[in-house]
């Protein structure tokens, strides 16, 4: 079991590489540096029902430290922190309730990275003012979430096989 | 995959972040002042009825340069990494901000004062 | 569970749009001119656009250039017959002018009636020796001196406004009196403002203030940060220039002219004491009733002319005159600083 976990690890760390440097090249016309879609979600919440919440977490860590090393810098990494963390947090309670499949736990999860960036944003600059882009990264949490859920169970569901 | 819980738990959150947005939109007035900050304190407050241009610069050498032009303010120039902060559109609505977040920059448009005198007869 | 959602959805979006106040459209915008009257003009409105702005106020600029020629007594504009021609032709010939020099001639002698001869556009002869003494005391501070009295008493002689012969239909101004000179400056400035500010409304400008060198026109509205229609503020210059104060009160106003005659605009100074431009009829010195006489009104033109004629007359006359006529209000500004008010003056009053 072991083995195959560390297989599984290594290759959801390479796929959320490849994730977060599609995400680079998609924009979005909020100018709030590190504000990005959350694919490399898809990556974590797979993790999170395929071994565990510390998995998830540990797999989340990793590839927030990777990712930032390689293509970002240090503050750009603090924003990844804090939207990766309120969205495993977030993910882990959701994956709780009954009745809620992948999709509306990965909604969670990606509406709960967004608003984490916000908010490490809005300590960082001192300022307020950041709260009016929240409705907007709310929305584009709840697109984003709802496609990687889907993905995400196909994706389970195929690794699964593979176990 | 995709069950009814998901569907409400969607639509709820639908429904919250429209009413934002939407609340947002029709409350639009027209701002009276430019705000300008740095690392949370003032640093310049700006009519916006007054064309103007300054350049905000700290001892590392990181600049913005922040331009008032027709009662809308965009940031010009910037030597930040992303220069998201340049590519904003311009603003001029109330509660309006650009951001450079490396530089800890921020341009706000506020009401402002109320004109008080708008002529006087003499 | 949907239909529930949906309807819920549809009912929030509806009420919104129908509580949603709309966003302003129309922005505010300033200019100011100066050559205009001798003067600055400034224009304060709301338009959808700048170049809308520009276009109006192109619009009034052009305007008021027309009427500042044709009203104009010290200069001569190519193709233009104005009132200068018409006093360089005092005694030898009718002069063919504008329907507009016709208009605002008979208008001021509808003001000369109105008050009892305290503005009169004949007075010419009268202050043009005070102008003309004015000019060299201040080229000359060192060397000014005031006009002869029995010069002064002389030229009033000369100063009957029924020996003006207007032929409308010819639309020419003949001055029967050789010695008789106009002078409008008293109405000139608040008839021009009117009649620009109703061409200004025709056009669709209705949000605007103006202001002639402090003759000031308001039509319309302002919007506070609401979009809410409020009055335009409209400070009266403190007549005291070396106070801190700039301004003695602000007045709201809202479809309302208000003009001012004080003795701080034009004064020079002969032998340490000031002498200003509005010469009494009576006495044919510079009235000494009152520092400043402000005048709020909706009609440009009728403040203007009772401006001058109420700071000519003493308080009892000129309140009466004002209570007589309906929507007039004034304030009287006296040398000690004390002000008097018309009944209705009060309720204009901001601050």
């Amino acid at each position: 079991m072991k083995s195959r976990n560390v297989a599984t690890y290594g290759m959801l760390i390479a796929l959320a590489f490849i994730l977060s440097y599609i995400e680079r090249i998609i924009t979005i016309p909020i100018p709030i540096p590190g504000i990005k879609v959350g694919l490399a979600n898809l990556v974590v919440i797979t993790a999170l029902y395929l071994m565990g919440p510390k998995q998830a977490f540990v797999l989340s860590m990793i590839r927030i430290l990777l990712v930032g090393f390689t293509f970002g810098n240090l503050s750009t990494m603090l924003f990844s922190f804090a939207g990766g963390i309120l969205s495993w947090i977030l993910m882990v309670l959701a994956r709780k309730i009954q009745g809620l499949s992948m999709t509306g736990v990965s909604i969670l999860g990606g509406v709960g990275h967004n608003v984490g960036q916000i908010a490490v944003a809005m300590f960082v600059v001192n300022s307020t003012t950041l709260i009016y882009y929240l409705p907007v990264l709310i929305l584009a949490g709840l697109v984003a979430g709802t496609v990687i859920g889907i993905l995400g169970a196909l994706l389970v569901s195929s690794l699964k096989h593979m176990h | 995959m995709i069950k009814k819980k998901d569907l409400i738990l969607a639509a709820v959150i639908l429904i919250i972040a429209l009413l934002a947005v939407i609340m947002i939109t029709f409350t639009k007035v027209e701002g009276g002042e430019a705000v300008i900050t740095v690392h949370g304190k003032i640093y310049k407050t700006l009519p916006l009825n007054e064309d103007d241009i300054v350049t905000v610069e700290d001892e590392s050498g990181h600049y913005n340069v922040i331009e008032i032009k027709d009662g809308n303010v965009t940031m010009t120039e910037a030597n930040c990494p992303d220069i998201l902060c340049v590519k904003h559109r311009s603003i001029h609505y109330n509660h309006e901000s650009i951001v450079c977040l490396p530089h800890k920059v921020v341009v706000e448009i506020q009401a402002g004062e109320e004109n008080n005198i708008d002529a006087i007869a003499k | 569970m949907k239909k529930k959602i949906i309807s819920i959805l549809l009912g929030i979006f509806i009420i919104f749009n129908l509580s949603a106040c709309s966003a302003q459209s129309e922005k505010r915008y300033e200019a100011s001119f100066l050559e205009l009257f001798d003067t600055v003009t400034t224009i304060v409105g709301y338009a959808n656009s700048k170049e809308d702005f520009t276009s109006y106020s192109q619009m009034i600029y052009d305007n008021l250039e027309e009427y500042n020629q044709l009203f104009d007594i010290y200069n001569d504009y190519k193709g233009v017959n104005n009132i200068k021609t018409i006093n360089d032709n005092a005694g030898i010939k009718p002069v063919k002018v504008d329907q507009k020099i016709i208009e605002l001639l008979l208008y001021s002698k509808e003001m000369y009636e109105l008050t009892d001869g305290k503005v009169n556009i004949a007075f010419g002869s009268v202050l043009s020796l005070w102008h003309d003494h004015r000019t060299k005391g201040l080229d000359d501070p060192s060397a000014a001196t005031l006009p002869d009295m029995e010069e002064l008493k002389k030229r009033s002689n000369h100063t009957d406004i029924n020996q003006i012969i207007i032929d409308e239909d010819a639309s020419t101004v003949y001055l029967k009196d050789p010695d008789m000179r106009l002078d409008v400056g008293a109405i000139a400035k608040g008839y021009a403002v009117e009649k620009v500010t109703q061409t200004m409304e025709e056009a669709g400008f209705v949000n605007v203030m103006i202001s002639v060198g402090g003759n000031v026109r308001a039509l319309g509205h302002k919007f506070d940060k609401k979009a809410n229609e409020i009055s335009w503020s409209v400070g009266i210059q403190n007549p005291d220039l070396e106070s801190a104060e700039t301004t003695i009160h602000i007045l709201n106003l809202s479809d309302a002219s208000l003009v001012t005659s004080g003795v701080y605009e034009r004064y020079y100074t002969v032998d340490g004491k000031q002498y200003h431009h509005i010469i009494d009829p009576e006495t044919l010195m510079p009235a000494e009733y009152y520092a400043s006489v402000s005048i709020v009104c909706e009609d440009s033109g009728l403040a203007d002319s009772l401006s001058t004629a109420v700071f000519n007359m003493p308080y009892e006359k000129g309140l009466e005159l004002i209570e007589e006529l309906d929507g007039v209000e004034a304030m009287w500004v006296y040398h000690d600083g004390t002000q008097r008010y018309s009944s209705g003056f009060r309720a204009l009053i901001n601050q």
